[in-house]
């Protein structure tokens, strides 16, 4: 898909806001070409769902939002991802300033083995030197912001282990918003949970909207036509179709999209 | 078009289909016999018509629930989606066009008895033929998914409007000239509206056959109307 | 029933009772070994083992100044060794997990978990006793900082191996740099695991003799001064079970069922800690 074609579609309303915008962006893990030039917009205040069958390179876009793949040897992105206008690519970035805008919450809930207070106050800590009254204020706001205070309340010094699959993926919600990202990146954040969680987690994302720019990696089509304003289909590393999730899943253009989502591939 | 990975998806999607070529199959035969019956006064072939109706809201109410049936399972989506909330419009048109012939039929029990003026029913012949060539060919068009013809229909739905106020002309003038065939007209006048709303329903389907198809929806705005578009080519 | 499963039925049967035999074989003569130190270390029981030092031959007296040298170069061993295994461990495991280096050092390391204690002794004699001229505790603990590394190195590694990825790729993704990730998280998520692995590094020198006996020697009488020889459990039990005096071989069997529970209690911990870990 050429950059016209996205500029085709891009915005439905001129009041959206280009908050990501990733350019002819190659992904590699060694010599192995994952992403294909591919180009997408990510807008403010805006749900861009990720989709596409196993391998399609949907998670390692993600990981390139937030430079999660310079954890890792041997992986390199080429291209341009532009935040508010700066190339993050940038190798002089300060990588920990990036993932303090741009959170990322994970498939697996990982609730640091600490308590549920120290789980949020703890990244706070790290940009922030609040008094104990602000810094309550602020796991409070947090939690309340991840609908899991009323939970939780009670039992802040408690592990955050003890918590249920579903608390502890709100739990992991609540910490990433408590440091004031820009930018949330979920990485099919309900795949592991029950119906009534994730029913909760859809809820809280459609929420999250009105103060985030928010990208979603799904397997789940379901879920990305009830999050989703936008969605991406992507297939063996390229970007095959970016559109309005209602057109996407209405009247996809394009013919591999259309296989996919009516689950027609072989 | 490839196969589902649920086999049983396409076999409900193919049940669908088969049943809206049966209920298609259906109204075309209730509105010809139903123009027969008006043709020659024959009042049996009227009542059969009318029972034939039953049929009809019978396999509208089939397809319904099929449908609704093969939206909870299968959540379509694209094309899916389109074809199962297309099947389901379709299949109300059809019950409708049935409607507009058993209601013919209904006029024609009751001016059976009343003295006939032959040449009055001549222009709603013509009527008859325009709808049942649109309703033949959008049915057409919907089993090929073929857009362009069902645009084809779509855009040929002026004819028939016209042809309606020819007809009407027509009825009025024998009405004025003798009084004694107001009644027998007036008959006639809402049989004309019926043939009329035939091609309403044929064009709604040739919309829904292109959105099945393509996705978009026709504007109701955009189709030529009247005498006027009549001419076109 | 057929006779496919009648047989496989007696398959199990034999294999189970072999394994049922050797286990009862095993736990057969570790009672033996508990009872008979059990037996004889308890009629030589008494508060004067915590309050005098080990006697002249044929006199009464304790163990004082062999446990508290125990305990002061365990304690000396540990505090060299710990965190020189804990930092090794955590390069291997953290920052260069599939660097060369790391498969060197995991080799060289799991040479060292299997050395002979007395190799360790002879090497700290060579680089340490005999440029000083004489035995020392120092050199003591030095032998047993050898002994402790690899064990915490390995279990360091293994511990911070545990830890799933996905926690740490968590708290960099909150902005965490690579130190504070290590500290604040990984540390954490392991901790049972690495006190495991330390309690087990205490409990493997508490009972060496061997690398002892080349670098603090022994002492009859008290001692704190780390420049001077050191008495020690191992090595006093070592030199009284060998001696033909009544009084002394006591000792040697007090101060082996001191050693023993010492080590049991250790493992227990461990054992304890370890299951903590997994129950999480």
């Amino acid at each position: 898909m050429t950059d016209s074609a996205v500029q085709d579609v891009a915005a439905p309303s001129a009041k959206l806001a280009e908050k990501m915008s990733v350019r002819s962006l190659d992904f590699y893990y060694g010599d192995h070409r994952a992403l294909k030039s591919v180009n997408v917009k990510f807008y403010a205040n805006q749900v861009t769902a990720l989709i596409g069958p196993s391998g399609c390179g949907k998670s390692t876009l993600l990981r390139v939002l937030n430079r999660m793949y310079d954890l890792y040897p041997r992986q390199r992105a080429e291209g341009e991802v532009l935040l508010d206008g700066e190339n993050i690519l940038d190798p002089k970035l300060d990588l920990n300033s990036l993932r303090a805008r741009v959170g990322m919450v994970f498939q697996k809930p990982t609730p640091f083995p600490m308590s549920i207070y120290e789980n949020i106050a703890f990244g706070v800590r790290l940009y922030e030197k609040l008094g104990r009254a602000d810094m309550d204020e602020r796991v409070e706001a947090a939690l309340r912001g991840a609908a899991l205070w009323d939970e939780v309340k009670d039992k802040l010094t408690t592990s955050g282990l003890s918590l249920s699959g579903g608390q502890q993926q709100r739990l992991c919600i609540a910490r990433t918003i408590a440091i004031k990202p820009e930018m949330i990146l979920f990485d099919e954040p309900a795949s592991a949970l029950d119906p009534i969680s994730t029913a909760k987690i859809e809820e809280l994302i459609d929420e999250l909207r009105a103060d985030y720019t928010i990208a979603i990696v799904t397997h789940n089509m379901q879920q990305a036509v009830r999050v989703s304003q936008f969605t991406a289909f992507m297939y063996l590393g390229e970007l095959v179709e970016f559109d309005q999730t209602d057109r996407i899943f209405t009247a996809p253009r394009e013919r591999r999209t259309q296989d996919y989502i009516t689950g027609r591939f072989g | 078009m490839v196969d589902h990975t649920v086999r049983s998806f396409d076999a409900d999607l193919e049940t669908l289909d088969r049943h809206i070529s049966e209920m298609g199959g259906i109204a075309e035969k209730m509105l010809s016999d139903a123009m027969d019956a008006l043709a020659t006064m024959n009042a049996e072939l009227a009542h059969r018509v009318v029972e034939t109706d039953l049929r009809l809201d019978h396999l509208q109410r089939t397809v319904e629930d099929l449908a609704v049936r093969t939206l909870a399972r299968r959540q379509p989506v694209a094309v899916d989606l389109r074809d199962v909330v297309g099947v389901m419009r379709i299949a109300a048109d059809l019950e409708r066009i049935g409607d507009q012939a058993k209601n013919i039929a209904k006029r024609t029990t009751k001016i059976a008895g009343e003295p006939r003026l032959s040449r009055a029913v001549i222009g709603l012949k013509s009527m008859h033929e325009v709808a049942a060539n649109q309703l033949k060919d959008v049915l057409d068009a919907y089993a090929q998914r073929d857009a362009s013809a069902a645009r084809a229909v779509w855009a040929r739905d002026a004819e028939l409007d016209a042809l309606e106020d020819s007809v009407f002309r027509d009825l009025l003038t024998f009405m004025m000239e003798d009084p004694r065939n107001i009644t027998f007209c007036t008959h006639l006048l809402f049989c004309s509206k019926n043939l009329e709303r035939v091609g309403d329903h044929a064009t709604n389907i040739a919309e829904t056959v292109v959105y099945i198809v393509t996705g978009e929806n026709l504007s109701g705005e955009d189709r030529p109307r009247g005498p006027e578009a009549a001419a076109l080519p | 029933m057929s006779r496919l499963q009648a047989s496989r039925k007696a398959r199990s049967a034999i294999v189970m009772g072999l394994c049922y035999a050797s286990a009862g074989l095993g736990l057969l003569a570790l009672a033996l070994i508990l009872g008979t130190l059990v037996w004889n270390g308890f009629s030589g029981f008494s508060l004067s083992v915590f309050t005098r030092m080990t006697p002249p031959p044929g006199s009464a007296g304790g163990l004082l100044n062999a446990i508290a040298g125990s305990l002061i170069m365990t304690f000396f061993g540990v505090l060299i060794g710990a965190p020189l295994g804990v930092f090794a461990g955590t390069y291997m495991a953290e920052y260069g997990r599939d660097t060369h280096l790391t498969t060197v050092v995991r080799f060289i390391n799991d040479v060292l978990l299997s050395a002979p204690s007395i190799v360790i002794g002879l090497f700290v004699y060579e680089i340490a006793v005999v440029p000083m001229g004489h035995f020392s505790a120092i050199a003591g603990s030095i032998a047993l900082a050898l002994l402790v590394v690899p064990v915490v190195v390995r279990t360091t590694e293994d511990m911070l191996n545990l830890v799933p990825g996905t926690l740490r790729e968590a708290a960099t993704a909150l902005g965490l740099p690579r130190a504070m990730v290590i500290r604040h998280v990984a540390y954490k998520a392991a901790r049972s695991g690495l006190i495991t692995g330390l309690l087990l590094a205490i409990a493997r020198i508490s009972g060496e003799t061997a690398p002892l006996l080349f670098t603090s020697l022994n002492n009859q009488f008290w001692s704190s001064n780390l420049n001077a020889p050191m008495a020690s459990l191992p090595a006093v039990i070592f030199q009284f079970a060998m001696s033909p005096y009544k009084e002394w071989q006591a000792l040697a069997w007090v101060g082996a069922l001191l050693i023993t529970f010492a080590v049991l209690t250790l493992s227990i911990a461990a054992r304890v800690l370890g299951s903590q870990r997994t129950s999480q």
